[in-house]
Parts: structure tokens; sequence; C-alpha cells
């Protein structure tokens, strides 16, 4: 793969992408826009504003790896547009790696915007200020497990209920996983399914990244299973797909 | 322009019996077929025939059941095929957010080369629609777009699948001059069409496939040759009737009537003093002759 081929692909995913308010508008803005609605008036001063940040730090990364990668590889399965493009001259996989870049970049805009709202807005202010940078390398790290679960959400839905299937599934797992309100104020049934979620993993990694704790294992654990999974079933559907559109 | 070429000897399509069932359905069974420089081949048949099919295997979008594909030499969907291929999808489905232009740059970009696409814009007229971005196209232009890339840079193999559909008269015969000086430049182009007279304006040969199999090969030059039947045509006096050996038919007000050698058939009419008037002699269109050459062929 040449850098010009990455560079071109990258300028057609972006083109395509930011030409679609309807993608990144909810994507990127929204979890900002939750947070500072919901997350950093109501967290007040103190740890459990970091706590807060963080939590829709993670969120952030989520939508991004579940809405752009689950909803247009639904969307691409047995596209015209990507089967013309396998048979241009050049690497098959460069489309692939401009849209995995252009994922973490989207994430990472996401995930700033919180953070910055997080410095004004919702008041933060970590003791430990290697925090952040700890903060940021976990979250972005989380984007992987995230866009493999959105390929995989893509990978079994069809184009038409990917968006719907998308939502079913993102809104909950981030209450499920206490994005939205801390854990400890989860009613009892709903933390005992809490601590079984991705989205509760990601959580637990990030506010222990935030606060300099070694990072739980028994959540990264968690989150390695799930990650397993996603790829599993990614990796069964897209081999059934390839067969039936390329085969 | 098409360095590589030169330097290849082999043919840029040399398929070997490839084969490719859908469950029940055999829709292409043991095709063979090659394509050479500055050659254009027509693959032709009814709906459902197989054609599609075949060239998806040909290009390597379909990995064929049996049979063997080689691409100047090289494996359908290998680098090296596809460096030396150009392609127009039958649906294409561009993202509506782009323009032509940046569709076009994507397309070079991607070759180890770029290439200017000044060529191809004016070819396929599409100047006045370049920056503007494809959503709302008609699907003419969408279709004028598909071709732009499918010779940007000049490749040395060109796969068309159904090209003109939905082209107007213009741009119809744009994509034939286009077609044809490619062809003359030493292009390889493959293409299916419903329209024999496209067919006839920028093939050399053609290959006609029905439910999979092959029933017809051969050259448009041969198949003249070949036929010198002739369609004639005349009125007849009221009441007249013309000799039973003619087999005309009757048809709004005239007779008419195909014969292998007219000539001789023309003598005869002469001098058995058929009452003829207004005779039209001309040759069989090319439906007309493939219908007559098919049954011999078949295997
Ligand atoms: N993906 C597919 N799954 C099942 N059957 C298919 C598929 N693609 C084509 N066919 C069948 O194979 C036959 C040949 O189709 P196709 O190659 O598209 O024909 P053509 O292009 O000549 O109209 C048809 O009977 C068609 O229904
Ligand atoms: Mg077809």
């Amino acid at each position: 793969m040449t850098a010009r081929q990455l560079q071109a692909e990258l300028t057609l995913v972006l083109r395509v992408l930011l030409r679609q308010p309807g993608f990144w508008v909810p994507t990127v803005l929204f979890p900002a826009m939750l947070y500072a609605f919901f997350g950093a008036g109501l967290a007040g001063s103190g740890p459990a504003a970091g706590y807060a940040m963080a939590s829709f730090a993670v969120y952030a990364v989520l939508g991004v790896g579940f809405y752009q990668f689950g909803v247009t590889v639904a969307q691409d399965r047995a596209d015209p547009f990507i089967r013309w493009q396998r048979l241009l001259p050049g690497a098959t996989s460069a489309p692939w790696v401009a849209r995995i870049v252009a994922g973490v970049g989207f994430s990472a805009v996401a995930m700033g915007l919180v953070l910055v709202l997080g410095k004004t807005l919702g008041g933060v202010v970590l003791a430990d200020t290697g925090g952040w940078g700890r903060l940021v390398m976990i979250t972005l790290l989380a984007a992987g497990p995230a866009t493999l679960m959105g390929t995989a959400l893509g990978s079994l839905a069809s184009a038409r209920a990917a968006v719907p299937l998308a939502n079913l599934i993102f809104l909950p797992l981030a209450y499920l996983g206490g994005l939205w309100m801390p854990p400890q104020m989860l009613p009892e049934t709903v933390a005992a399914i809490s601590v079984w979620t991705p989205t509760r993993a990601m959580g637990e990694l990030a506010w222990a990244a935030l606060d300099g704790r070694s990072l739980p294992l028994r959540f990264a654990a968690v989150l390695a299973g799930w990650t397993a999974f996603a790829a599993a079933i990614t990796w069964a559907a897209q081999a059934r797909h390839g067969k039936l559109n390329f085969g | 322009m098409r360095g590589n070429m030169s330097t290849s000897h082999h043919k840029p399509i040399e398929a070997l019996d490839i084969a490719k069932r859908f469950g029940a359905v055999t829709a292409v069974a043991g095709l063979s077929l090659h394509l050479g420089r500055g050659e254009a081949l027509g693959l032709l048949g009814p709906n459902g025939a197989g054609k599609s099919t075949a060239l998806a295997m040909l290009m390597g979008l379909r990995v064929p059941d049996a049979g063997a594909v080689r691409l100047f030499g090289h494996p359908p969907g290998s680098a090296a095929a596809r460096a030396m291929m150009g392609v127009t999808p039958q649906a294409a489905g561009f993202p509506d957010q782009l323009t032509p232009r940046e569709l076009l740059s994507y397309a070079t970009a991607r070759r180890a080369r770029a290439v200017p696409f000044d060529d191809v814009i004016a070819a396929f007229g599409l100047s006045p629609v370049i920056d503007r971005r494809m959503a709302g196209f008609s699907g003419g232009e969408v279709r004028r777009v598909a071709l732009a890339l499918a010779f940007l840079g000049r490749p040395g193999l060109v796969f068309l699948d159904e090209p003109t559909t939905g082209l107007d008269a213009e741009a119809q015969q744009a994509f034939r001059a286009t077609a044809r000086g490619y062809v003359q430049d030493g292009g390889a182009l493959i293409l299916t069409s419903h329209h024999w007279d496209e067919i006839e304006a920028v093939c050399d040969r053609i290959t006609m496939i029905d439910k999979g199999h092959k029933v017809m090969d051969g050259t448009l030059a041969d198949m003249r040759a070949r036929m010198q039947a002739r369609r004639i045509s005349f009125a007849l006096p009221e009441g007249a009737h013309p000799p039973d050996w003619l087999r005309a038919t009757h048809a709004g007000d005239r007779w008419h009537a195909e014969t292998d050698d007219s000539d001789a058939c023309l003598r005869r009419l002469v001098d058995e003093g058929t009452p003829f008037a207004d005779l039209i002699v001309e040759p069989l269109a090319l439906p007309d002759v493939i219908a007559r050459i098919k049954p011999e062929n078949r295997p």
C-alpha cells in the first residue's frame, strides 16, 4: 500500500462522511452535548466529576465504533461501489485501513470534545495530571473493541435494520455499563448484569486509568471476551457473505 | 501508456472451461474464450444467459467452480491483473457525496502512476457535471462517469457489462467512437450488450451464450462473408402470387423472402416472368444472420 493510495482512500472516506451531517452530528457532537447536559452539571465537583467525564469519553468512542462501522459495514455488503473498488489496481486492504484510520480520528475528536468540556464546563481537576494522558490512551484503545462490536453488528444485520438495531443495543448498553450514572447508583438487579457488559468493562478501565490505579484484570478479561466474541461473529459472517457475494 | 503490456506475450484474456453454479442453477457451464490485443469481443445472450456471471469470473469478482482464467497470464483479482484492467460495473452505486472529478482522481491515485483524465472527461461529455455532487445525477450521467472510470488511463483490458443502458443516442455514439479508438490503439475490450447495432459497431467477434452454454462463436467479418444471404422484397399486382419455390411471405403490401443466392433467385424470377415491381435487395440484419448460423454451430 503506497502513501499516495492511503491518502486517496482517506480523502474519499472523509469526504463521504463529512458531507453527511446525518453521520457526524450524532456520532461526534452528541456525546459532548449529552455530557454537557447530563454529565458535567450533575456530577458536581471532586472525583465524581472526573469519573463522569471519563464515562462520556468512553460513550463517545463506543458510538463511533458502533455507528460508523456497524452501520456502514452492513450497508456496504454487496455494494456495487465496494465491488468496483476491489477491482482497482493497488492494495485491496487500503479502503479498510482508511476506514479504521478515519474511525480512530472521529473517535478522537468525539472524545476530545468531551474532555475539553470536562475541563471547562465540568470543572474537572485531576490531582494527578498524568490522568489526562492515560484516559486518552485507554479510551482510544477501547476504540478497537468498539469497532469490532460494530462490525459484528453490521455483519449480522441487514442494511435496513442496522441503524435501529445499533440504537436498540447501544443506548441500553451505555446505561447498563454505568456510563450515564455511576454504577453504585444502579438498581441491584441492573448492577448484577452491569459487571458483565463490555461498556462497564470499558468504563472501569477508563476510571482506573484516570486514578492511576492498576487496571482491573477482571474487567480487562470481560472486555477481551466480548472482543473475541465480536471478532468471531464478524469473521464467520463475513466469510459467509464473501461466499455469497464474491464466491 | 500501456507500458507493461508490451513486455507480456500473454493474451489479455484466456479462459478455459469455466463454470459456475448457484445452488441448482447452472449460470455458466464449460465456457472457454480468449481475447487478444486490439480486439473487441461481444458477449451476447438473453437475460439470465450467464453473461454477467461469466464477466464476474473473468474480472476476478467470482471464483469459478471449475476451469481457469488468466488475464495477461495473471490470475484474475491479482494485483498484476488489476493493474492492467478497467471496469465499469452494471450498477455503479457511486456515493452521492462525491463529484465525478473526485472519483476520477481517486481512481487515478490507485494506479502506480497518476494518469491525466481530461481525455475521458471530454470523451464522455462530463465537463458540465464534473464538479457537481452525484446525488441526483440522471441514469445516463452516472453511466457516463462509470465509462470514464473504465477507460481512465487507457488500461490494456476493459470490461463493460451493458455499458450503454440508459444512455441517449448522442452518448451511445460517443461511447462507440471511444471504444473503437481504444481497440484500434491496441486495447482489448469485452462487453455484454443487448443492442445489436452497438455490438456491430464496436466488436470484432461475438460469443453467444444461452443457459450458460456457448451456442455460437465467430468474427463479424467471417459471419458476413459466410452469409451471402439477402432479404428481398417486392410488390405484385392484385391477385398475382410469387412462385412456391421462393417461399415468400406476405406482409404489408409486399412480399418478403430470404435467399442465400440473390443473383440466381432474381434471374429465375425474371425468366419465369414474375411481374414484380419496386424490388429491394438488402443484406440480412445481424440478428437474422446469427439465427441462421446458430443451428449449424450447436454442439
Ligand atoms: N448471486 C446469485 N445467486 C443465485 N443465482 C444467481 C446469482 N447470480 C446470477 N444467478 C443466476 O444465474 C443465471 C445467470 O445470471 P446472469 O449471469 O446475471 O445472466 P445475464 O447477465 O446473462 O442476464 C440466472 O439464472 C441468474 O438467476
Ligand atoms: Mg447481466
